[in-house]
């Protein structure tokens, strides 16, 4: 279902980055409630295969910085802090690391479910939003691209913005490309002969008319 | 051989709005404790301190600290709403002390200071979603009283009938208390669904129940047989309650109904019946506290100690031989594997059983494991 929430996490599996106490006892034993499979790792131990195979990671932020796992070289899931000293030099490693919630110390039974469901799909919306940052400056980058090619294609042909425009679209389309690619091809060949053309199944081609008056905006 | 004594705190709202779940849970609670008295094996001698909350919020704080503090009590049977439960919790951390919880409840806890007695959602709202999907449709209209109960169930039945490509076709919550449903009732017969659902509790409940008999009745509608109006918490304490008129006909979800044939619910009935008629047949409140009270005695005998922590560890995997039938309490969760049943309000006060599953079902708090289509081990048919 779209836009629901992720509330069953059969199956998850969580490393949980804590000294052997009764904190980490409490926290391994509800998370067995929950369904999901829990590995213990010990903070001055870092063992790179945990790191590679976790769905969710709970870390202490009380044990000491070094030896423990640097979040470059932890794989991108949600992260839960482990949190008893509330000190702001702890709470800046929660920052950094992109915790997307938290537990605090003493540990006990309730609050872990919440933890977990705000932590996971926090995460999740905070990989939809990069995902959409990402291709949304991939768009823009290309549209400098698109920009000068439509702008060459005028030039050449003699043909106006939208239809130079709806050529290199329609090119695109049926190559199935990204309109960028297409343009960045085009640019790479241009010449008066290498007018993008569509396939067969595209709606019929304006008449191309060469060197006929361009309708260029002044500022073009 | 002398026995010792065992204080038990009875922290129960037996007046105020659902005043009658308490005084059936109390009425419970004393059945067993008589028996354990006047066994000669019982470990000890069990004495109640009783507090009456009245149904009043803040109350339950004030009563569970006079219990653990004042009394310094460590082991206490009681409550029946979810949110006095989470008001004392905290005290009941902080004073090492063990709730003996007898309320079928919404699930999505696991406290290590609780005993659950009561069914948990995979128990109740899991099997009458399959049982209505089966039978009646998946068009409902549901009513509730406005707090965690009814939200959380809604949701679970929701999401159920969303699945099965049905419909909620009005959703409604009403404070608690509430008895003014005329235009409810009155659009609930023109949306005509499949079955009506409803979390309203105490009074609220009952009233509902009247009024739209009445008007269904009005209207020539065969309401128990077109839409049939379906509980989790509809129990023998409540059906004298909402009257003869309209007591009949309803679906109720339950671990347990006065109606099981045992040779242990034969015996728990009689002595019901010979002390406490005047609160209707014995119900699944009433048995969940006297099931509480006999484990609490196994866990002492086995454990050979009071004390919280020995008492929590002699009583994960305790086995006990109920009016139910056999009840485990799960070593993990420390709720308990009981059986599923759906019963029929009857006009005598008493439910018919419809079905009930075929062995108990593992507790799962959190409905990790539990959902609505997974398919059900397997499925008694009760022959009447």
């Amino acid at each position: 279902m779209k836009g629901a929430i992720i509330q069953n996490f059969r199956g998850m599996r969580a490393l949980v980055i804590h000294p052997d106490d009764h904190n980490r006892r409490v926290l391994i034993s509800v998370l067995g409630k929950l369904g999901l499979s829990v590995q213990p790792l010990d903070p001055q131990d870092p063992d790179r295969a945990a790191l590679a195979a976790c769905d969710v990671m709970l870390v202490d932020t009380d044990s000491a910085i070094e030896g423990a796992p640097q979040c470059g070289a932890a794989p991108c899931v949600p992260r839960i802090a482990l949190i008893g000293t509330e000190a702001p030099s702890r709470l800046a490693r929660v920052v950094r690391e992109g915790c997307t919630s938290h537990i605090l110390k003493p540990i006990r039974s309730s609050g872990v479910f919440t933890a977990l469901l705000l932590a996971v799909n926090e995460h999740e919306q905070r990989q939809k939003t990069a995902r959409e940052i990402d291709a949304m400056r991939r768009r823009l980058a290309g549209r400098r691209v698109v920009t000068k090619a439509v702008v060459e294609m005028m030039d050449v042909h003699g043909i106006d913005q939208d239809d130079a425009y709806e050529h290199l679209r329609l090119a695109a389309m049926n190559r199935r490309l990204p309109i960028d690619d297409m343009a960045r091809e085009q640019l790479a060949r241009s010449g008066p002969a290498d007018l993008p053309i569509g396939g067969a199944s595209e709606k019929q081609p304006r008449t191309i008319r060469k060197n006929a008056s361009c309708k260029r905006r002044p500022n073009q | 051989m002398q026995k010792n004594t065992l204080k038990i705190g009875m922290l129960l709202s037996t007046s105020g709005s659902y005043g009658a779940v308490g005084q059936s849970m109390r009425a419970g609670a004393q059945l067993a404790i008589e028996e354990v008295n006047a066994d000669p094996a019982a470990p000890v001698t069990l004495v109640p301190v009783e507090i009456d909350p009245g149904c009043v919020g803040p109350a339950y704080v004030d009563a569970a600290q006079a219990l653990l503090v004042d009394h310094g009590l460590t082991h206490v049977l009681g409550l029946y709403t979810s949110s006095s439960r989470k008001d004392v919790l905290p005290l009941f951390e902080k004073n090492d002390a063990l709730l003996w919880y007898p309320s079928h409840y919404e699930g999505f806890e696991t406290s290590d200071n609780v005993i659950y007695t009561g069914a948990a959602p995979n128990q109740h709202i899991i099997p009458l979603a399959r049982h209505l999907l089966a039978h009646h449709g998946n068009r409902g209209w549901f009513v509730g009283s406005n707090y965690i109960w009814a939200w959380e169930n809604n949701r679970i039945l929701r999401e159920a009938l969303m699945d099965a490509g049905g419909a909620v076709m009005g959703e409604r919550y009403f404070p608690v208390g509430e008895t003014n449903f005329g235009a409810l009732v009155d659009q609930i017969l023109r949306d005509r669904p499949d079955f009506v659902f409803t979390t309203l509790i105490g009074d609220s409940g009952y009233e509902f129940f009247r009024l739209l008999r009445v008007a269904a009745v009005a209207a020539g509608i065969d309401q128990p047989r077109v839409m049939p109006v379906a509980s989790c918490s509809l129990s023998e304490a409540e059906l004298p309650l909402i009257g003869a008129a309209a007591a009949a006909g309803h679906l109720s979800s339950s671990v347990y109904f006065s109606t099981i044939r045992s040779p242990e619910n034969d015996r728990f009935t009689a002595r019901w019946d010979g002390r406490f008629a005047h609160l209707g047949r014995a119900c699944a409140d009433a048995e969940a506290s006297y099931v509480a009270v006999h484990l609490l005695t196994r866990a002492v005998a086995k454990a050979g100690d009071f004390g919280f922590a020995p008492v929590r560890a002699a009583a994960r995997g305790l086995r006990f031989a109920a009016p139910q039938g056999l009840v485990t309490l799960d070593p993990d969760n420390l709720h308990c594997c009981m059986r599923p049943r759906i019963g029929r309000s009857a006009a005598n006060g008493t439910f018919e059983l419809l079905h009930e599953d075929c062995s108990p079902v593992r507790p799962d708090p959190y409905l990790v494991w539990d959902t609505v289509a997974a398919s059900t081990p397997c499925y008694l048919e009760v022959v009447q």
